[in-house]
């Protein structure tokens, strides 16, 4: 469904992603591992248009995307959350979930019709989903960490996305945060049938969720396999597992 | 959908002020109805600033520009061209929202500083070009003694149809407050990053409620004719839309209602303080200050904080 | 619009060196606003309002001393050291509390500032017209292009590249300079290695006003000092460090020029309209190239 060829993007003379390949097919749970700096926010930023690529495609359903704004490109069907919350802080929780459901229903530009009355439904079961639905009436920007991240998610999932992109969902949890934060993964994969894409620098948290894995190091595609054969892999034990240390 | 948005027990207030404002004229000394007439008309000014300040999170650093051409649009048709007189009236909004949608199209391209920069330059050349061209704006002098239709001429009919007019549009500010519109463009004001990633088109959004805010600036430059029955290039200094964007602030920008306090606020301070002493811009500069170090949300912004949670769910949007 | 001059290359060019003239004017106000930006990243709006104290202060020095040669450049000295203390008190007694705080409050601030000054301005002052005469040494005019040129206009035109040179020593010789101008690309870092960036700011803030107030006192002799000088000044500096690029010093260089250059040939082509052209050119610039002619720090 998704692939990205051979993209590069360089800021200055710094080569943040220097050849990198992935492909998602429909329905996968894909992740992408690397070290911290191993570029692999900046491949996000590049599918979903928020940066241009310097050369290289990405490609979704048969069409290249790399030169369209990020609204277009949301509404081709890919959404995404962020590494850090990127949530609106004066808005109550259900608003925030709501603007993205009526982005994705068409009507952001509607004038005269209170905006309280639509797209209720929606939003309250996507809400359920991440299980913030108790604190619909928040705002969001006195939620904590966690909820934040929940929301970031939610707020991603009311694009009704074919494809999921999720940027660090576990960055700065605890472990049981994270156990339960890849769980909800998991189930939103299963009960939407969504295609999922996410990163972590942690490689242990992917290996029982994702089918497929992809290694970044030093902004360059080192694999993509099973997580298995991604394990087994000397290159890959060599640049990321093999110590400490990074080569 | 009126009921939905309109429940009695918030407008019930709402309706007795509006009332009294109907019966004070008769009672009240002239000058003071005078005064209130030129306060329903910055508070829509201001409120369509707000729309894009406050709600918009842009740096509309020139809305005076867009009041400024209304009035001079109708202002000139009164007294240059012997069209309807209400055609002007029409004009005038008209001709500021396409304004509005020419400098709105230069600034959405750049963000923050850069579009407030960018928007007073643009202002200040309508600014020049009124403030030069003699033979049809009358230069520095402006024009005065413009001719209303006799309906409005008077000192009571015209308080009665700018407390109409301003009724009417306050009412759709905040049906747009309210819409889906209204709360993509508060979304943009928090996030505009994460607006694009959801599907929104950030730039088209903004340039819409450029037009429409330009448009209600419009109307209150038509009000502000009919009130003074004179314009002068004061209108369109960026001095003044610093003003009307301190209005915004301090009446509370996040707020609906704010920025009608702000405006009442800001001309009695230089009705009243104008009268003791001759440096009220001193006086206003000391508030701003305190408002700064005091009130970072506004007046109104901070009695809500204050006293009521109910009335800022029913501000900010009840959530179920 | 034919102002019945006609266009020799004399005529341009003596208009050029009128321009180029107001440009230093302008570049030395202006890059004083582009310091402030650069590393507090807030556009001054008291920066007009501390320049017309810096003329009405040059009056009033020059006139104390009786308005002869010494007066004059005292009145060139001491009036840009009363203009920083005044900055100086209003940043440490208000401003520096705000550096924490919402950036558009920062802002205002210096908005109230300008207020209350333009107040204090008119309460010291009065409303009057004042006027500074130029020393013996400078009044007059040379031929230059076989027109006269204002001999203070070129005492303007080796002012401004002399305080250019002194401004880029500084940033870049001196040490308070140099942690001023790493304040401007990366405040946190400069936090970070343990110097107070509180007194940072207050120094470029003070430094900027000081260079207001410099400009102030040397556009005195050429003008009629009186209260809402401090509007126009304040609006085309703003326009200039915009098209320059915001902070840069060299941008501010360059928004000058086409700032006074624009102006003195709309005089010269349609004087009704002269102050429309550098406003024409802002747009022209933004629009080609809408983060300024030269990198801007941000």
């Amino acid at each position: 469904m998704l692939r990205v060829e051979e993209i590069h993007k360089s800021f200055d003379d710094f080569k943040a992603v220097n050849g990198a390949n992935l492909t998602v097919e429909k329905g996968g749970l894909v992740a992408v591992i690397g070290p911290n700096g191993s570029g692999k926010t900046t491949l996000f930023n590049l599918i979903t248009g928020q940066l241009k690529p310097d050369q290289g495609k990405v490609v979704f359903k048969d069409e290249d995307i790399s030169k369209l704004p990020p609204y277009k490109i949301c509404s081709r069907g890919i959404a995404r959350s962020f590494q850090i919350a990127n949530i609106f802080p004066r808005l109550t929780v259900f608003r925030n979930v709501q603007v993205s459901v009526l982005s994705q229903q068409g009507k952001s530009r509607k004038l005269f019709y209170p905006a309280g009355k639509l797209a209720v439904e929606e939003t309250n079961s996507i809400l359920e989903s991440v299980g913030l639905s108790d604190k619909a009436g928040n705002t969001a920007g006195s939620l904590a960490h966690g909820d934040q991240r929940a929301l970031e998610i939610a707020i991603a999932l009311g694009n009704e996305p074919e494809l999921l992109i999720l940027d660090e969902p576990t960055a700065g949890m605890s472990p049981e945060e994270t156990t339960a934060t890849m769980e909800l993964i998991k189930r939103l994969a299963d009960s939407r049938g969504l295609t999922i894409l996410f990163c972590e620098h942690d490689m242990e948290v992917v290996f029982n969720v994702a089918q497929s894995i992809m290694v970044m190091h030093q902004g360059l595609t080192v694999i993509q396999d099973k997580p298995d054969e991604v394990k087994n892999s000397s290159r890959v034990q060599e640049c990321y597992l093999g110590g400490a240390e990074p080569c | 959908m009126f009921r939905d948005i309109f429940n009695l027990k918030s407008v019930g207030p709402l309706v007795v002020i509006f009332i009294i404002l109907l019966v004070l004229p008769p009672i009240i000394p002239r000058f003071y109805t005078y005064i209130l007439a030129v306060i329903f008309v910055t508070a829509l000014l201001a409120m369509s600033c707000n729309m894009v300040v406050g709600h918009g999170g842009l740096f509309q650093f020139h809305h005076g520009a867009f009041y400024g051409v209304g009035a001079y649009t109708v202002a000139l048709m009164l007294t240059k061209t012997s069209l309807p007189l209400w055609t002007g009236f029409i004009a005038g909004p008209i001709i500021a929202a396409l304004t509005g949608l020419l400098i709105g199209a230069f600034c959405v391209r750049l963000t923050r500083l850069y579009f407030g920069m960018l928007q007073i330059s643009l202002g200040s050349l309508i600014w020049a070009i009124a403030f030069r061209w003699y033979s049809l704006t009358g230069g520095d002098d402006g024009i005065h003694g413009i001719p209303m239709p006799p309906i409005i001429s008077s000192q009571n009919s015209a308080y009665y149809f700018t407390l109409i007019i301003m009724v009417i549009c306050l009412i759709i500010l905040y049906l747009i407050f309210k819409s889906p519109f209204g709360a993509t463009l508060q979304a943009i004001r928090d996030n505009p990053e994460r607006c694009e990633a959801i599907g929104i088109n950030v730039k088209r959004h903004q340039l819409i409620a450029i037009v429409i805010a330009t448009f209600f600036a419009g109307i209150a430059g038509v009000l502000f004719v009919v009130v003074e029955s004179s314009v002068f290039p004061d209108l369109l200094f960026w001095v003044y839309s610093l003003e009307i964007f301190i209005m915004c602030l301090l009446g509370g920008w996040f707020t609906f209602a704010g920025p009608i306090l702000g405006a009442a606020i800001m001309i009695s301070l230089r009705t009243f303080v104008g009268i003791y002493t001759e440096y009220w811009t001193l006086i206003l500069g000391v508030v701003l200050i305190l408002l700064i170090f005091f009130l970072p949300e506004g007046v109104w912004g901070f009695i809500i904080e204050k006293f009521g949670r109910q009335t800022k769910e029913a501000v900010e949007g009840g959530s179920k | 619009m034919d102002t019945g001059q006609t266009f020799t290359v004399a005529a341009l060019g003596s208009q050029f060196l009128v321009g180029l003239s107001r440009a230093m004017i302008l570049f030395i106000v202006s890059s004083g606003m582009s310091f402030v930006l650069g590393v507090l990243r807030v556009p001054n709006v008291a920066h007009g309002s501390l320049y017309m104290i810096g003329a009405f202060a040059a009056f009033s020095i020059s006139t104390l001393f009786g308005g002869g040669a010494t007066g004059f450049w005292l009145a060139l000295i001491l009036a840009p050291l009363v203009v920083a203390l005044v900055s100086l008190i209003a940043e440490r007694s208000l401003f520096c509390y705000l550096y924490e705080r919402e950036h558009l409050m920062l802002l205002l601030f210096t908005f109230a500032l300008m207020l209350i000054l333009g107040d204090l301005v008119k309460m010291v002052w009065g409303a009057d017209y004042r006027s500074i005469m130029a020393p013996e040494l400078l009044r007059g005019s040379v031929n230059i292009f076989d027109s006269p040129f204002p001999r203070y206009n070129l005492f303007l035109l080796i002012i401004g590249p002399l305080v250019g040179i002194g401004l880029w020593l500084f940033s870049n010789k001196t040490k308070v300079g140099k942690i001023a101008r790493a304040a401007a690309v990366d405040r946190e870092m400069v936090g970070a290695i343990g110097i107070n960036v509180s007194w940072v700011f207050a120094f470029a803030f003070v430094l900027g006003c000081f260079l207001a107030g410099l400009g102030g006192a040397l556009v005195s002799p050429t003008i009629s000092v009186t209260i809402g000088m401090d509007h126009d000044i304040v609006i085309e500096a703003f326009l200039i460090v915009t098209i320059g690029g915001l902070g840069n010093m060299w941008g501010a260089l360059v928004g000058s020029l086409i700032f006074g250059l624009t102006q003195s040939f709309g005089v010269l082509f349609w004087p009704q309209f002269a102050i429309v052209f550098p406003y024409i050119a802002v747009v022209i610039v933004l629009t080609w190239r809408p983060r300024g002619m030269l990198k801007s720090v941000w």
